[in-house]
Order: structure tokens, then sequence, then C-alpha cells
């Protein structure tokens, strides 16, 4: 027994001798972290869609029972207002919003771009206002959004019962949706997101980092890359593969989905007001972490740099097809930002990445 | 006719005297070949056999089968491996309902050694299909279901003798007893052995990260934030690694050890998602308890004493038997230590890090841009991993060189099907490792379609600043 005893001594040696009291403990607790972002963050972001889906939806009844041109500029400036809303919710794909049996998540179902415009077409050819199918790129925002924007959407609306009849479903849809997240937040969600404290695969604090991390992966591949033609195989810019091509409101669209990742980051709400701690100070916290919060940090300014410098007197997807080199710009600045949130914030707080992943050893 | 239960009928020592001027090489084969009591045998297999068949439905229960090999577009391979390949979703079932049923077989000792070939056969196809997958853990349980097929553990206790009562006996030669101990102990002494560097010891990483991020635990999770604690569980863990086979090997050591070691497996399997882990070796173990503790443990499970009508072999193992045990512990010693024929970080490059029982050693993480060239347009693009990768395989990839090269290839071919005329592909891999900021791994300007990945050092890394060998 003398080996432990020795070693013992050694340790104690060692301990006595790292008296570094600057070097943070690790400590810091999720609770009221959890809480901060059920409270603070995540359920006024989902309210906030909530209101403006549903004035949305009252919108689209006040202009079906009078479809004139100016209902229809209101109609499209109460869409962007909820458009707009959706990218500072777009971001907490989890628990209710999550995937379930056959529902996907709250971004799959109500968010996703680009749409199958032939599939819309021929589901109003058909009169069909079920939605009963997997097509998630035939209703949402942007299946909304091509019948209300699309170059004919006027005259369509105005004569075409059947387009009429699917816009109200798709729209229905939408708030629905949204309505059943708030709901299920305000229920039960809640008590069990605050209880799931921990940091392995399943709880809280890693569905709140991963699907944070997908958004930004989502904003950078599908909002920026992939149009752009950035991808392998790609020989030209698709630019009609943006969000938002009909209205031409990528960039703005786009915009408030990065800056409502950097409030999510920093724990702030959807006006930018922080009183409570996010994902920035507990990296704080934590060994390592003030060291990459400063690297992390201006790294994104870059980010806001190269988006200001993005001209916006024509939509992105003109500057797409002009390969744009501001476009181009953002794009490297966002994949070099990828490492901060995917990997380094990941390793430093140790939180788990995946349900599957299996075993450790 | 006699009833034979404890009562050894074979002179031990029969064997060691019998020739003293044998040379040392048969004498190491006669020691080998002394007959044991065979009840360790026994219950490891009983062990072994109920961890795997709970193994293997908890994978199935928890959807892993699906996860991890259906609709898959890229697995990575292991050297030498290749082909191995991923089966058709029904027939990943299908290895996985084998493997259950090899499984319960060495649990029951029911057609004992079919069910032993079965069971490693189809668990070690099956591991070698992907090696983001690589798990210590998992070569350790191939490698004691190997020795398995080769051992007599269902000579007892087993529906084997249940129904042939002829091949029952209360012995077995040394040699299928201590292969176990020898693998045991190896795994124990080289993990304890691989803790001793600077970084472990010195700086408690990667505990200092992994304790804190754990202080939601019941109990020990306010415990977990004092700055001492990650050094009391990195020394506390190396001195357990590397002194509890001794413990174990002595009777008056050995209840203490079992008790340290039900500890070290409970907090580690509490605080770390490792999965079956502490189970299995905590099971493991028991080879080292004596065997009159065996022969309770069977008794209270229910073993019924029936006669034993077969003789017990003097054979002595065959020549070439011994050479090959020989040489597979050889292997076992030696293969770890080939990380010191690599220059640079072992951490960093990984060169010699698998096969070698390094368990929890670091925490490192990265993510990896894959850029493809059309050499003929000049058109480059960047690749989005998740088309091709689930999370947990780009996850590791994303660290590890020898499996980036190997997606590296794939994307080259892929996207030479694609279209795109003669690829480059090149990679920037930021990694980082125990909570330093991160670094590039890989020269970000080397073309790796034009790397061949081989047991040579891997020339386009780039070092690790700061950290020691």
């Amino acid at each position: 027994m003398r080996g432990p005893i020795v070693s013992l001594y050694l340790f104690s040696l060692i301990f006595l001798s790292c008296k570094d009291t600057d070097q943070p403990t690790g400590s810091f607790d999720r609770k009221p972290l959890l809480e901060h972002y059920a409270s603070r963050v995540i359920l006024p972001a989902f309210r906030e869609l909530e209101l403006k889906t549903g004035s949305f939806r009252s919108q689209v009844d006040a202009f079906l029972s009078d479809p004139s041109s100016q209902r229809l500029e209101e109609l499209r400036s109460s869409w962007y207002e909820a458009a707009l809303s959706w990218q500072s919710a777009n971001c907490f794909n989890f628990g209710p919003a999550g995937e379930s049996g056959l529902k996907k998540s709250l971004v799959e179902e109500i968010g996703t771009f680009p749409t199958d415009t032939a599939l819309i077409g021929q589901f109003i050819d058909a009169n069909d206002t079920l939605l009963n199918n997997f097509d998630r790129d035939t209703r949402g925002f942007f299946a909304i959004e091509y019948l209300l924007f699309r170059s004919n959407a006027l005259v369509q609306l105005q004569s075409d019962d059947s387009a009429r009849s699917y816009l109200r479903a798709i729209t229905a849809h939408l708030y629905n949706n949204v309505a059943g997240v708030v709901q299920a937040w305000e229920g039960g969600y809640s008590s069990t997101f605050l209880v799931s404290a921990g940091t392995d695969a399943g709880s809280s604090t890693a569905a709140l980092y991963n699907e944070f991390v997908r958004s930004f992966e989502q904003a950078k591949n599908f909002k920026v890359g992939l149009p752009a033609g950035k991808r392998p195989g790609q020989t030209q810019a698709e630019p009609f593969l943006v969000e938002g091509y009909f209205s031409g409101f990528s960039l703005p669209l786009l915009e408030q989905h990065l800056k409502n990742l950097e409030f999510v980051y920093w724990g702030k709400d959807i006006t930018g007001l922080k009183d409570g701690p996010g994902l920035r100070d507990y990296l704080q916290a934590v060994v390592g972490g003030a060291d990459l919060v400063v690297a992390s940090d201006a790294q994104w300014q870059l980010v806001l740099e190269a988006l200001e410098q993005i001209p916006d007197d024509r939509p992105l997807s003109a500057m797409m097809a002009e390969n744009n080199l501001a476009i181009e710009r953002l794009h490297t600045e966002l994949q070099k930002h990828t490492r901060f949130y995917k990997s380094e914030m990941s390793s430093l707080l140790g939180i788990a990445i995946t349900y599957a992943s299996g075993d450790g050893d | 006719m006699p009833v034979v239960t404890e009562i050894n009928l074979w002179n031990h020592n029969q064997l060691e005297v019998m020739n003293s001027s044998a040379s040392l090489f048969q004498r190491i084969r006669r020691w080998l070949s002394v007959p044991e009591p065979n009840a360790a045998l026994v219950t490891l297999r009983l062990v072994f056999g109920a961890a795997m068949t709970f193994s293997v439905l908890r994978f199935w229960y928890l959807g892993w089968i699906e996860d991890h090999f259906v609709d898959v577009p890229f697995t990575f391979k292991y050297y030498g491996f290749s082909w191995v390949k991923l089966l058709p979703s029904w027939g990943m079932y299908a290895l996985h309902f084998f493997m259950l049923l090899g499984a319960l077989g060495i649990l029951l000792g029911w057609w004992y050694r079919i069910s032993a070939i079965v069971f490693f056969v189809t668990f070690t196809y099956v591991e070698l299909i992907d090696l983001t997958y690589y798990l210590n853990h998992y070569y350790f349980v191939s490698l004691v279901g190997f020795w398995m097929i080769w051992v007599p553990a269902n000579q007892r206790f087993s529906l084997d003798v249940y129904f042939n009562s002829g091949i029952r006996s209360l012995e077995a030669p040394r040699w299928t007893i201590e292969v176990f101990k020898w693998q045991v102990g190896l795994v124990y002494l080289y993990a304890g052995l691989a803790k001793i560097n600077y970084t472990w010891l010195v700086e408690a990483m990667p505990l200092r990260i992994w304790l804190p991020a754990s202080n939601s635990l019941p109990l020990i999770g306010p415990l977990l934030e004092y700055s001492w604690v990650p050094y009391f569980f990195s020394w506390a863990g190396m001195i357990f690694d590397c002194s509890i086979v001794f413990l174990l090997s002595y009777s008056s050591t050995r209840l203490i050890g079992y008790v340290a070691l039900l500890f070290f497996h409970g907090v580690t399997g509490w605080l770390f998602q490792i999965g079956i882990f502490p189970l299995v070796m905590t099971g493991m173990v028991l080879v080292f308890f004596s065997n009159s503790w065996h022969n309770r443990l069977l008794s209270w499970l229910g073993e019924v004493k029936r006669p034993v009508l077969l003789p017990v072999s003097t054979s002595i193992i065959s020549r070439p038997f011994s050479i090959f045990l020989g040489a597979y512990f050889l292997f076992q010693v030696l293969f770890p230590w080939r990380y010191l024929l690599y220059p640079g970080n072992l951490f960093w490059t990984e060169e010699g890090y698998r096969f070698s029982w390094r368990v929890m050693l670091m925490e490192k993480a990265g993510t990896a841009l894959f850029f493809v060239k059309d050499r003929e347009t000049g058109r480059e693009g960047v690749v989005d991993n998740a088309v091709f990768l689930a999370p947990h395989q780009e996850k590791q990839m994303a660290m590890q060189p020898d499996m980036i090269v190997q997606y590296a290839h794939f994307l080259a071919q892929h996207y030479r099907e694609k279209g795109v005329q003669d690829p480059a592909v090149r990679a920037e891999v930021y990694v980082t490792l125990n909570g330093q900021p991160g670094q590039l791994l890989v020269d970000p300007m080397v073309d790796l379609t034009q790397i061949n990945d081989s047991w040579a050092p891997k020339t386009w890394l780039l070092q690790h600043n700061g950290t020691r060998k």
C-alpha cells in the first residue's frame, strides 16, 4: 500500500501548488440559464410568432372577403412581419417544436424553402386542401409567400377559388403549428425543459445548443452557400434557392436570422434586451472559455461587417446571380465562424452532440 | 456410481514434476496445461453471455441498429478491412439477431462453441463496418469473444451438459483461465499507464472540463465544481487502473480491490456516457476470484452436482497453439507502444492511438470544412458534411486524420461521378484539444486525394503547438 500513499502525497503537493485562483472553477448553474431561456427568450419568441401569424391569418380572411390590390399589399406586409418574427423563433426546434413521429420539426413544417411551385399548382388545380402528404415544400411561410408574391398573384387570387382555398388552408396550418408549440410550452413542457438540467444527450442544454448550431448551419448553407453556388458540383449560382425568393425579402430575413442567433448566444430576448445568463456567460465560466469568447466575438464581428457590406438596393437573388463578391465574403466569414459554435463551444461545455452517438469509452 | 463434487481427482503436481529436465518452452507449455478447477471459467461464460445478451438487446431497443447502419451513405473503413461492407437493412438486423442468439448460446452454454463462433463473427463484423464507432470496449469484447471460442466454458452448469452429461468436467487447462486474466490485466494496466502524462496528472485535463459539466447530478454534482476534485479523480483513476490487477490477484487485498472497482466503475458509469463498459468489466474481473468463491456462486445459482464422467485430460497444449498464444500476447503487449515510433503529439495526430486501451483520455473536437475543386474549371465548392455523414460520424471524422483522408477520397469519387472534372479535395480542419483554442490539424493546402493513408507518419499534418508528447 506504499504506492498509493506516495501518490497521495505527490497529489497533495501538486494540489497545494495549484493556487491559480484566477482560473475559473468551471462552476456554472445551468438551472437559471434554462429558466432564463425558457421564460425570457424562447417563449416570448414563440408568442410573438403566434401573434404575428395570428394577425396574418385575420388579414388573409380580410383579403379573401375583399381581394383588392390594396388588401393584397396589406397582406404582403403582414406576411413580412410574420416571416421576420419567424426568424427569431426558427432555432428552437426541440421539445414541442422538435420531431415526433410523422411530424417533422417546426422549421421543416413551416419554414421549408425553396417551394415546389409546380406541386402547389397541382394541389390547387385538384382543389386539394387537405395537406395530407409529406410535401412540406408546398406549405408553410414560403408556399404562402409564393401565392402572395408571384408575378400574377392578384389575378390568380381574384380569379381562382381553389387558390384562395389553398391559401386559407396553408395559413391555418401555419398558425396551428405555431399555436400548438406555444400551447405545449405554456403547458407541461416548460417544467420538462427545466428539469433536464444536465449536459448529456437529451438534456435541455444539449437540445438548445444543438439546435442553435443547426440553425447557424442552415443560415450559412441554405440561405447563402447553396443559392450562391458554393457547393461542389454546382457550376453556377442558383438564386431561386434563396429563402424569400418571390418577395425579394431574402436579405432582411437573413439579417434577422443572424441577428437572432447572436441574441440567443448572448441570452438576449427578441428585442435585444439582456437580463439573464446566456450561453456566452456559461462559456465565460468554464476552463478555456474566456479565450474562446474573445476569438468567437472577433470572428462574429467580421460576419456582421460582411453582412453590412451587402448592398440592399436589389434582392439577394439578383446579387447571387451576378456572383457578388460581398456574398462570397459573407459566406467565407460564416464558414470561419463555424468551428467556434460547432466544435469548440461544445467541447468546452462538455455538451453531448448527438442522441444516437452510441457509447463513448 | 460415486458422486464427484468438489474433490479434485487429479494430482496437479504430476504434470509439473514429470520431467524437470525439459526445455523452458516445454515447461511453459506444461504449466499452461495443468488442469485447474474450471468454476471461474463457467462464471466468465455466464457473465459474458449475460452482458452481451443485455448489450445486444439494449442496442436494438435504443434504435441504434437503425441509427448506425440503415440509410448510411458512407462508412469509414478499418485499415485492411475495407471488404467489410454495410449490409442492407434486413441484413443488419439479421446480423444482430444472430449476435443475440450467439450471446444467449454462450449464456446458456447451449451449442456452446458454435454460439461463441457466431457471436464473435457477427459482433466483430458489425464493429468493423464503421471506424467512427470504434470503442476500446468493443475491441475488448471482440477479443474476449475470440477466446470464448477456444475454451471449454460449457463443461459445467450448461445446457450442453444437461443434454450430454458426458462432457461434464470440473477442470480445464490452466491457460483457459489465464488468458482472461492476462487480457483483463492488460486493459487496466495500459489504461493506467496511459494516464501517466503531464496533461492528465498536472493539468487534470480533460476531467477539469468533464466533471463540472456533470454538476447537476444529485449528491455528487455540487462536489464536482470544486477545483481540487478533477485532480483527485485524475490521480485516483491513474492509481486505480495501475494497481487494480495486483489488488485483485492476492486474496488479502481482493475484497478492498473489488470494492474500489465497484466504486470506480460505478462513478464513471454514472458520470459519463460509457454504456455497458462498467458492467462488462465489473463482471469480467471476477476471473481473479478464488475457486471456492466461484463454486459458491454456481451453487447459489442452482448448479446441480452431477457425477463427472469425463477423465481429465493429461495432454499438453500443442506446439503451434502455444506459439499462437505467445504471439497473441506479445502483440497485445507491444502494439500499444507503436506510438513511440511516430513523431509529434500522440493526442494530436492519433498515430498509434487506437487498440491501446487509451480510454477517456482527452477532450477533443473539430470542425472540418472540405473544399472540392474542379481542376478543369477552377471552381471550388464547400461540402455540407451533413449530406453524407451522421452527426456522430462527422464529429469523429473531424478530429482523426485517417478518417479525414478516407472521407476526402470518398468526396473526390462522389463528385467525380457528379461531373466535377479531376477533383482536388482540401480540408480546413480546426481542432480543439483539452480546451485549448482550435488549431489547424491538416495542412489546408494539401490535396488529400494525393494522400494514401498508411502506417507511415502523416507528414501532411500540422504539429500541435504548446503541448508536450
